[in-house]
């Protein structure tokens, strides 16, 4: 028993993790219908500033976490501007693959240009840093604050998207786009803005979760397929289905880590092929028709 | 081979040596991590062989010397053999070097006999490399040297109950035996062995099957880089420090670059190395002189950069010896039973192995004057290569 | 991506387009024979490669299946190819053949796993298989090596007469010889009644299976061709380096394939010919000096093509060229 509650311990951890970096994605997946392999890179500029802001301008990690978030999405600006948009709603798969390919590979040269090609830690406060015992064993205090942070997140998606006029107004554009946009809702503007919010919520994750995700210049590409994966089982576009992927898979890669860590990514990717095949459009997906 | 392709080999080898002392420039191609996330030790390659370059000039004998470097990125064994392939082939390099990962040396080695190439190993650790060709000299270290000293220290420690954790290739597997069989053999019990794929960065799950082992002391090997960090903080974090189970490991997961990341939980770890930056000798600090000099970072130094060094003086010896022509078997003759004093200690060159002989020294995790230093605090004398010597 | 549908070639002389890959190849390979003797192993690579970006048109190019896993037939052939010849099969022909089974078979699976969704759900799938697949690689160390890569591949001499040596100069031609065969191969089946049928169903999969034809079983068995291909390509790549990596089955491989034949221009043999050669020719002078301004070149291409040229570099020439034999005709 105790193993089973420590194992989901960190399945949850590490599930929350993926949850806050892919919820962004998924947003973005289900509103603009954009296969967006660059999510990751934009988690990983989070992750840089975050660094730089503690170790070179010794900024406090709150205040790091904002710098990042915000830093981020001014940085993502021009992209979703100049290339983002020409790729919303129309292209087929393979283009958007090819261009969010392009931005990952360009931001990770630039990234290794400024900042060198070295893993670069998130220094965390006193109050987050060494373990702590929840009553079955210890945890690293920093994986709770984890939990807690995805929980919040979570929720706060939760009544945006439910109880705002903003989500009002995205549910509309995510369901009926064109009727949406005869009804007078600027499309345009939602979509600046959610991608802006997707950005931002990608870059919280990768600061966040650089315990478990270290933050280096291959970042991007390393877990470019993850975030996706995570998505397309959860089904783009849903809070409930990143949730539960996200916790789905956190369990069944750190239970295939526990039982059988030489097999390394081996149980991820068969759950994926399993819920693929028994639900084609992710476990809380909507029909796109 | 046939006596046709012999014939063209042979024609297009004397074209390469009548090529090489035309230009008399002799060069040498060394094969390191230059990018990606293990691009620290290319670094220190370079900054070990600038520093003897420094300290003994560009030429040998009248011969121009010209290092070459090429980027082996990760363990990716075609790769380093098309580079060191076309370095042979392109390049007419006389000698290679380099080499951090052991599936990328193994890759080269086949080519080196038939291209009459000495190839001097300074990082891949497992035993066997040096076996895979007569022309391979190494002067880092194997898995063996400095873990077998890891062993002995973990049962005068008390160690009852072990678990292993090792990365999933040739030199964690080298690890895991050497540990498992002198720790058995002094009495101790292996109560869990785990093999980590090497893309590995979330330890938490591992740390706590180790946890549930009951075992009172974790020995761990991991290459330098990303992954080690990970561990150390999961080890941390994860309360096992706190609950009293002791870390040992080889110095790869302790390097000086990474302390401060680790910061002041990881003082106490113990680790047994041939190398710490912060080695008290004449040798050491001129040596680390000599970096600052060339405007390296002494907080970037690791065993690479003196492997790198002492590595650079054996090619050094060996051109002297062959008066600049290609001739292996006359170089490796000439180093073989090499002695001198590194930045490191005492060592010397095994004659039986090809590998190098060397202090290791036990050390702790300290602070001294505000800063982590690995600090030695024992030395096993003079260690061969456990599992190529027949002592 | 999805109108790049070229216009059946002019009727006529019907071995113009086999006749004109097979000049091409020979033309390309004599250059590099004599104009480059001290780059040939690299050129083997690259032909290795190129067999894989061709294999990738077929599913991808031909039949608008997005996949990024399809390192994973290279892989697999190249794994079967290698422990074959450590295991006693020298022969370098026999290697190919092992190659060739391996590579249809993982063909058959993959196609049978990934054809039955179209769009997101595909992709994901592919890339699922081919990480499935490159973790079993790591696993089985025992069987190929894991990390360490598979090494020891020592192949025989070709045709019982020219042995592999370091100058790579048998492995060159050997490699040469299987890239014309293959290129004068697909050139016919891609225009064969299958061919073109595989084209219709990636044009209108609606219309297709309107008029009666069953989608899923022509795909998995264009599938498999394609794995044929790029076993091929895994196999020579295992008898020229002598090693097989994990990088053989990884993601980074799937995707710079798929970003060779975009380059070049999907739906096309001859694009997947001039993407293969033109990418890894730059890469091998650009990336040599700094691997990260080469990613970032690529990145700034990639999102160029995108923009500036979805078709791909070939499709003008292409347009200039059936323009030409308009004229021609008329």
């Amino acid at each position: 028993m105790r193993i089973v509650l420590s194992i989901a311990t960190d399945a949850l951890a590490y599930g929350m993790v993926l949850f806050i970096i892919s919820i962004g994605l998924s947003i973005m997946m289900g509103l603009m219908r954009v296969v967006n392999l660059a999510h990751g890179a934009f988690a990983m500029i989070g992750g840089y500033l975050a660094s730089y802001a503690i170790r070179d301008l010794n900024a406090p990690y709150g205040l790091a976490i904002l710098i990042a978030v915000i830093g981020a999405i001014v940085v993502s600006i021009p992209f979703e501007a100049l290339l983002y948009r020409r790729i919303y709603r129309k292209s087929d798969p393979l283009i958007q693959v090819l261009m969010t390919i392009g931005i990952t590979f360009v931001i990770i040269g630039v990234v290794n240009y400024i900042f060198g090609p070295s893993l670069k830690s998130i220094p965390l406060p006193n109050a987050l840093s060494g373990p702590l015992d929840i009553g079955f064993r210890m945890v690293p205090t920093h994986r709770v604050f984890v939990i807690a942070c995805g929980l919040i997140t979570a929720l706060l998606l939760w009544l945006l998207i439910e109880k705002t006029e903003f989500g009002i107004k995205l549910r509309a554009s995510v369901d009926h786009s064109d009727m949406a946009d005869a009804l007078g809702i600027r499309t345009e503007i939602i979509y600046a803005v959610t991608f802006a919010l997707a950005i931002g919520l990608g870059a919280f994750g990768g600061v966040v979760g650089a315990e478990i995700l270290p933050i280096e210049p291959f970042y991007a590409l390393r877990y470019m397929v993850t975030f996706l994966v995570v998505v397309s089982v959860g089904g783009a576009g849903s809070i409930t289905g990143a949730l539960s992927a996200s916790l789905l898979l956190g369990l069944a890669d750190t239970t295939g880590k526990y039982l059988a860590p030489e097999f390394g990514e081996f149980f991820f990717y068969l759950t994926v092929i399993i819920i693929v095949f028994l639900f084609p459009r992710g476990l809380f997906g909507r029909s796109h028709a | 081979m046939t006596r046709r392709a012999t014939t063209v080999s042979a024609l297009a080898i004397l074209c390469l040596a009548s090529g090489v002392a035309a230009a008399d420039t002799i060069k040498v191609g060394v094969i390191g991590t230059m990018s990606g996330p293990y691009a620290l030790f290319g670094k220190n390659f370079k900054m070990g062989i600038d520093a003897w370059v420094a300290e003994n000039g560009t030429k040998v004998g009248g011969h121009d010397v010209e290092f070459i470097y090429r980027d082996e990125e990760s363990p990716n064994p075609a790769k380093s053999k098309a580079i060191a392939q076309e370095l042979i082939v392109k390049d007419k390099v006389q000698y290679l070097a380099g080499a951090y990962f052991t599936p990328n040396a193994m890759a080269i080695a086949p080519l080196l006999e038939e291209s009459k190439t000495p190839l001097v190993v300074m990082n891949a650790a497992t035993s066997s490399i040096v076996e895979k060709s007569p022309y391979i000299v190494r002067t880092s270290f194997t898995m063996w040297q400095n873990t077998v000293p890891a062993a002995k220290t973990a049962t005068k420690n008390g160690a009852k109950k072990v678990a292993i954790a090792v990365s999933d290739y040739g030199p964690g597997i080298d690890a895991e035996a050497a540990f498992k069989k002198t720790f058995e053999a002094d009495g101790g019990a292996v109560v869990e062995a785990i093999r980590i794929p090497l893309a590995t960065t979330d330890f938490s799950p591992i740390m706590q099957r180790i946890k549930n082992s009951g075992a009172d002391t974790i020995f761990t090997f991991l290459p330098s880089g990303p992954p080690t960090l990970g561990f150390v903080k999961a080890y941390l974090d994860n309360g096992l420090k706190v609950a009293g189970v002791k870390l040992m490991s080889t110095g790869d997961v302790v390097t000086e670059p990474d302390l401060p990341n680790i910061g002041d939980p990881g003082i106490g770890i113990l680790s047994t190395y041939h190398y710490s930056v912060s080695h008290a000798s004449p040798e050491n600090a001129s040596f680390l002189a000599q970096i600052k000099k060339g405007g390296g970072n002494v907080d970037e130094v690791t065993m690479t950069s003196v492997a790198a060094y002492d590595g650079a003086r054996l090619i050094y010896k060996m051109i002297e010896a062959t008066a600049g022509q290609r001739d292996p078997v006359k170089a490796i003759a000439a180093v073989k039973d090499m002695t001198w004093v590194s930045p490191r200690g005492p060592v010397s060159i095994d004659p039986a192995t090809r590998h190098i002989r060397q202090n290791v020294y036990l050390r702790e995790v300290a602070k001294v004057d505000g800063k982590l230093i690995n600090r030695e605090i024992q030395t096993f004398d003079a260690q061969p290569d456990w599992a190529l010597s027949k002592e | 991506m999805s109108d790049s549908a070229t216009p059946a070639p002019p009727r006529g002389l019907p071995m113009i387009p086999e006749a004109s890959g097979a000049l091409a190849i020979i033309g390309l390979g004599a250059i590099g024979y004599f104009l480059f003797p001290d780059d040939l192993a690299f050129l083997t690579r690259l032909i290795g490669i190129t067999l894989l970006v061709l294999s990738l048109d077929l599913v991808t190019g031909y039949c608008g299946v997005a996949t990024l896993g399809h390192a994973a037939q290279f892989g697999v052939a190249a794994y079967a190819a290698g422990i074959a010849c450590v295991r006693g099969v020298t022969d370098p022909i026999a290697l190919l053949g092992v190659g060739l089974v391996a590579g249809t078979m993982m063909g058959l699976i993959s196609g049978a796993l990934i054809t039955r969704f179209r769009g997101l759900p595909q992709l994901v799938l592919s890339i699922a298989v081919g990480q499935l697949v490159a973790a079993l690689a790591n696993k089985l160390s025992w069987l190929t090596g894991g990390s360490d890569g598979l090494s020891g591949i020592t192949p025989g001499k070709v045709f019982g007469l020219y042995g592999f040596d370091m100058y790579s100069r048998t492995a060159f031609l050997f490699s040469l010889g299987v890239l014309l065969i293959v290129f004068v191969v697909l050139s016919r089946f891609v225009r064969s009644p299958f061919g073109l049928m595989c084209r219709g169903i990636k044009d209108d999969d609606l219309r297709a299976r309107m008029i009666g034809v069953s989608i899923y079983p022509r795909l998995v068995v264009m599938y498999g061709v394609s794995g044929a291909v790029a076993g091929l390509g895994g196999a020579l790549t295992a008898i020229s380096t002598g090693v097989v990596g994990l990088d053989s089955v990884s993601f980074e491989r799937s995707a710079e394939v798929l970003v060779m034949l975009v380059l070049g221009g999907a739906g096309h043999l001859w694009g997947a010919l001039a993407g293969a050669l033109i990418f890894q020719i730059f890469e091998h002078i650009v990336a040599a000096a700094n691997p990260f301004h080469w990613m970032m070149l690529v990145g700034l291409l990639l999102i160029g093509i995108v923009v500036f040229a979805p078709r791909g570099l070939i499709a003008p020439v292409m347009a200039l060229a059936t323009r030409l034999a308009r004229k021609g005709d008329a």
